[in-house]
């Protein structure tokens, strides 16, 4: 109960400690007037703002003192803050004993002091609470908010089931609470001791009892209740991630183990082989390139806009093009220069029904950073199509309804990263296409030509039977 | 300007002139007072926050489109409301244990403190009234009631723990679709032309399509602007006769003098604005020039008739008789010409069984048999095209139905049916950027209740966002002095079934 009562009282600390703050920076505010002349009448008032003050920062000192016997803030700089602390209660009464005796040369001094000690202990009261360089954050090149990324697993039964799999969830979701530089509910999951010593209300892992375990009954609340964890606004644990953090318990929390050195039941084994589906999806090439771009031409871009070409950035934090003729059936010469003019930055190109010239084709051959092309129900010919063999970057192709031939798919060299290409309504043939859906094998060729069979069914109504009454 | 409009403007200001009297002047000089000291006061309000959402609104060109947040993955979303709330009992939600206790009295503890639409007394437990067979290589479980979805199951992510807290079917679909179960709030569709514009200059960002013989229970708010600007409401395209009605020019009219007439309303609106500044204005001047392109682009992408043949034999479609399949095929149509959001809704699923029609076993079925066959028509076309990974398909209604038979007012009903259920409902995705063949969230053994994997419709919409590109939270528009977005102060994004 006591606990409980001074942990109440320690709460008012974050409310107190402006008082003094503003009394004492007032003093000093006092104490730089009366040296003018014109004001000399407000040293009237310097020792009552000291006594006041001191009064503050003595009843600060009290509720901090309280507050951080709760344990959930970084040691040293708690000790920092505890004895700068108390530092100020000291001088701010030393300050009332001068300038009561009107030693305005002594107590100028004081008040200098003072301010700088202000300054300080409230910039390491900030840090506990906020965190490590807070005041600095708006202009560090990094937001520690960037998003975490884990290793990909490649083969999850030789992952370490703790450094691979289950820190990466306590890195992500917990430990911007819960580790050195805050240690809220006194609890450290950035270390194995941490972990096994457990916080405030003592071991949150009962060994082999993933139910019994404070750590895994809290993530697995509603997310609604006020002691689920992560607590409201954070993202809270997958279910993938609680089904991992209830077997590592279950399995003994092995910090060293190997996965394949444990049992796997089979919701286990599933949620493994999605890790390394995930982690193989992952390796599969973005239509986004890597490589970060220049901004392009804000000018030629509104120029563009004007002439009906949806030319925008893929994101607002993208310098990557893409460009959408819908509202075009056909391109004149200066447009489709524009156009490349923008080569650099342009990686996805929609033209549906565009009917362009021989000289067009091959201008549209020089857009190297495509990745993506849909030209579907356009006039492109055999020929043409040969010119857009260029194209290395292409990732998708749409090609459906237009007159092209097996024969030229089948001469294109290039096109290595293809992954999807649609040829639907084309005047292919059935065996024309197997031997297309065999030279591009990587890539996933989609012929169309889908249809829905009609049932009987379909068009009858279901009646209840007539029952007379 | 020519002398002719000038003429014009001059008649409509000596028109107002004439109606304004020596007691308007003392009135307005008083108010006029009052406003500007509002006025000041507003803007002074504002000085912090004039970077906001309000950045999207060019009211000279509310539709220029606008790239999203991040890269999304869909570029359009088809949504198909079925309204009246489908059963999820005997489409997807299979419940095997519940037909064990087929027409036994409901337990106690069921009905506990709940509140039901008509349920009254103790109603006896209702069995699936379909067969169900797993589908597919995802062994997803889906009802003979729709054999051709069956088909397509392994395209589809189904979210089968989706809960609300409205039980009546208008402010249940606002909910769904606005945010919130009472009216003035932007619609998703609303949102996504608002953050996202439109691409194609002559057609809306935002289509509507409706069929089933009503309206949806909540009315023209389900697609509504809200406090957006009305520039964003779904325009809503009719399935027979004219698509937009007065869309064609009357007899006499021809093309150059409607030009000419839209040309001079727009001059005199232009003059209005300069005087007053209202950005509602200039979305009225762009609506008149919207108006004016669409009477050539809507009749032509509103017209089926040009489909092929097997196009039609795939749909199930009869052109120019109106039926869901033709909004279906028209919503395909409508997003590859760049429509960012095409909203059907279905009526007739509020199958209550107080008539054939509202029974689970018959009107229920005949339902199914409309929409089988065009949604699965819809996936396989848009993926041949190449148009299935970035057009988000969303299919559910605005709740779920009870485990128990509805026994309206305590009384047996003529046919078997079920009541508006809020704990648990089953609403499906496909396409856009979201995982093929999985299932997420769980019923219990009756699906009376979510389990686990709980969804609410605001994670619906938080989903649909982050697919098009937008983080929830951060698409916003600023009224009445604060923030708003689509999904108020909740909403996550449902990862789990996203690719």
């Amino acid at each position: 109960m006591l606990f409980v009562v001074t942990e109440f009282i320690g709460n008012f600390h974050p409310v107190l400690v402006h008082l003094p703050i503003g009394i004492l920076l007032f003093a000093l505010v006092l104490e730089v007037l009366q040296t003018n002349t014109k004001y000399q009448s407000v040293a009237f008032a310097i020792p009552i703002t000291y006594l006041t003050g001191a009064i503050a920062a003595i009843l600060s000192c009290i509720t901090g003192w309280l507050l951080s016997n709760t344990g959930e803030y970084n040691e040293s700089t708690l000790n920092l803050h505890r004895w700068m602390g108390i530092a100020v209660a000291i001088v701010s009464v030393i300050g009332y004993y001068f300038s009561v005796k009107k030693q305005a040369s002594i107590s100028k001094y004081i008040a200098v002091v003072l301010g700088i000690l202000l300054f300080t202990t409230g910039h390491f009261g900030g840090t506990l609470t906020h965190g490590d360089g807070y005041l600095t954050k708006a202009f560090s090149a990094t937001n520690s908010d960037t998003l975490f990324v884990p290793k990909p697993i490649t083969n999850a039964q030789e992952a370490l089931i703790y450094k691979d799999i289950i820190q990466p969830i306590f890195t992500e979701k917990c430990i911007k609470c819960h580790s050195g530089s805050k240690q809220k509910g006194n609890l450290r999951l950035d270390t194995e001791e941490g972990i096994l010593k457990g916080g405030k209300g003592g071991a949150i892992i009962s060994v082999g009892h993933a139910e019994k375990s404070e750590i895994f009954q809290r993530v697995s609340l509603d997310p609604l209740n006020e002691k689920h964890m992560p607590p409201k606004g954070k993202t809270a644990l997958t279910e993938q991630e609680r089904l991992f953090l209830q077997w590592w318990i279950q399995t003994g929390i092995g910090f060293s183990k190997k996965v394949k050195e444990l049992d796997q039941p089979n919701s286990v084994k599933l949620a493994l082989t999605a890790l390394e589906k995930n982690a193989s999806a992952a390796i599969i090439p973005s239509n986004i390139p890597n490589e970060l771009v220049d901004k392009a031409n804000e000018s030629l871009l509104i120029d563009l806009q004007k002439k009906a070409v949806v030319v925008l950035p893929i994101a607002q934090n993208s310098n990557y093009l893409s460009v959408n003729l819908i509202n075009l059936k056909t391109l004149d010469e200066k447009t489709l220069s524009q156009i490349s003019d923008l080569k650099k930055q342009l990686i996805w190109l929609k033209m549906p029904a565009i009917q362009l010239s021989e000289t067009a084709w091959q201008k549209i051959s020089t857009l190297q950073n495509l990745t993506k092309l849909s030209i579907e129900h356009s006039n492109i010919t055999d020929k043409q199509l040969q010119y857009l063999s260029e194209l290395n970057q292409l990732q998708y192709l749409n090609l459906v309804g237009t007159a092209i031939s097996s024969k030229a798919l089948l001469q294109i060299n290039g096109w290595k990263k293809m992954r999807q290409l649609y040829l639907a309504s084309t005047h292919l043939v059935t065996s024309e296409l197997i031997a297309i859906q065999s030279k591009y094998s990587k890539t996933e060729v989609d012929t169309g030509g889908y249809r829905v069979a009609t049932l009987v069914t379909d068009t009858q109504l279901v009646k209840a039977p007539i029952i007379k009454k | 300007m020519s002398k002719h409009n000038k003429r014009i403007i001059q008649e409509a200001n000596d028109q107002v002139l004439q109606q304004l009297t020596r007691r308007h002047f003392f009135k307005e000089s008083v108010t006029g007072v009052g406003a500007m000291a509002l006025g000041s006061f507003l803007s002074g309000c504002n000085w912090l926050g004039s970077k906001d959402g309000s950045d999207l609104l060019n009211s000279a060109h509310p539709l220029m489109p606008h790239a999203p947040h991040f890269v999304g993955k869909a570029k359009s979303v088809i949504y198909l409301h079925m309204a009246g709330a489908p059963s999820q009992l005997e489409l997807f939600d299979f419940k095997p244990a519940l037909q064990q206790l087929d027409g036994q009295d409901c337990p106690q503890s069921l009905l506990e403190g709940k509140k039901f639409a008509f349920i009254r007394g103790v109603p006896k437990m209702l069995g699936p009234q379909a067969a169900f067979k797993q589908r597919g290589n995802s062994g997803a479980w889906i009802s003979d009631n729709l054999p051709h979805l069956s088909t397509v199951a392994d395209e589809i992510s189904f979210l089968k723990a989706v809960q609300t807290d409205q039980f009546n079917h208008g402010p249940a679909q606002l909910l769904m679709h606005t945010g919130s179960a009472r009216l003035g709030r932007p619609s998703i569709g609303a949102w996504a032309t608002y953050g996202l514009g439109s691409e194609n200059d002559n057609l809306p960002g935002f289509v509507v399509l409706t069929s089933g013989g009503n309206f949806p229970d909540a009315g023209k708010s389900v697609w509504g602007s809200g406090f957006l600007p009305s520039v964003y409401q779904g325009v809503q395209c009719r399935g027979e006769g004219d698509p937009v009605l007065f869309v064609k020019d009357p007899a006499g009219m021809d093309r150059d003098l409607r030009k000419a007439s839209i040309d001079a309303i727009n001059e005199a609106n232009r003059a209005t604005y300069e005087e007053f500044k209202d950005p509602e204005i200039v979305a009225r001047i762009a609506q008149y020039e919207m108006a004016y392109r669409m009477q050539i682009s809507v009749p032509d992408v509103m017209n089926i008739n040009d489909e092929p043949a097997y196009i039609h034999e795939m749909y199930g479609t009869q052109p120019g008789k109106a039926s869901f399949a033709n909004n279906v095929l028209l919503a395909r149509k409508l997003v590859e010409k760049g429509v960012r959001y095409v909203q059907l809704f279905d009526w007739g699923w509020d199958t209550h069984g107080t008539d054939e029609r509202g029974a689970v076993d018959y009107g229920l079925v005949n339902k199914c048999r409309t929409i089988d066959k065009p949604i699965t028509a819809l996936l396989l076309d848009l993926k041949q095209r190449g148009l299935l990974d970035e057009t988000l398909v969303v299919w559910g209604g605005e709740f779920g139905r009870t485990p128990m038979q509805e026994n309206r007012d305590g009384k047996k009903n003529p046919f078997k049916g079920r009541d508006h259920h809020t704990e648990a409902y089953t609403i499906w995705m496909a396409g856009g950027g979201i995982k093929k063949g999985t299932s997420y969230g769980e019923t219990d053994e009756i699906g009376y209740s979510a389990i686990s994997g709980k969804v609410t419709p605001y994670d619906i919409q938080a989903t649909i966002l982050n697919q098009l590109g937008f983080d929830h939270e951060k698409l916003i528009y600023p009224f009445q002095g604060r923030s708003f977005r689509l999904t108020d102060v909740y909403g996550r994004v449902i990862n789990e079934i996203v690719a």
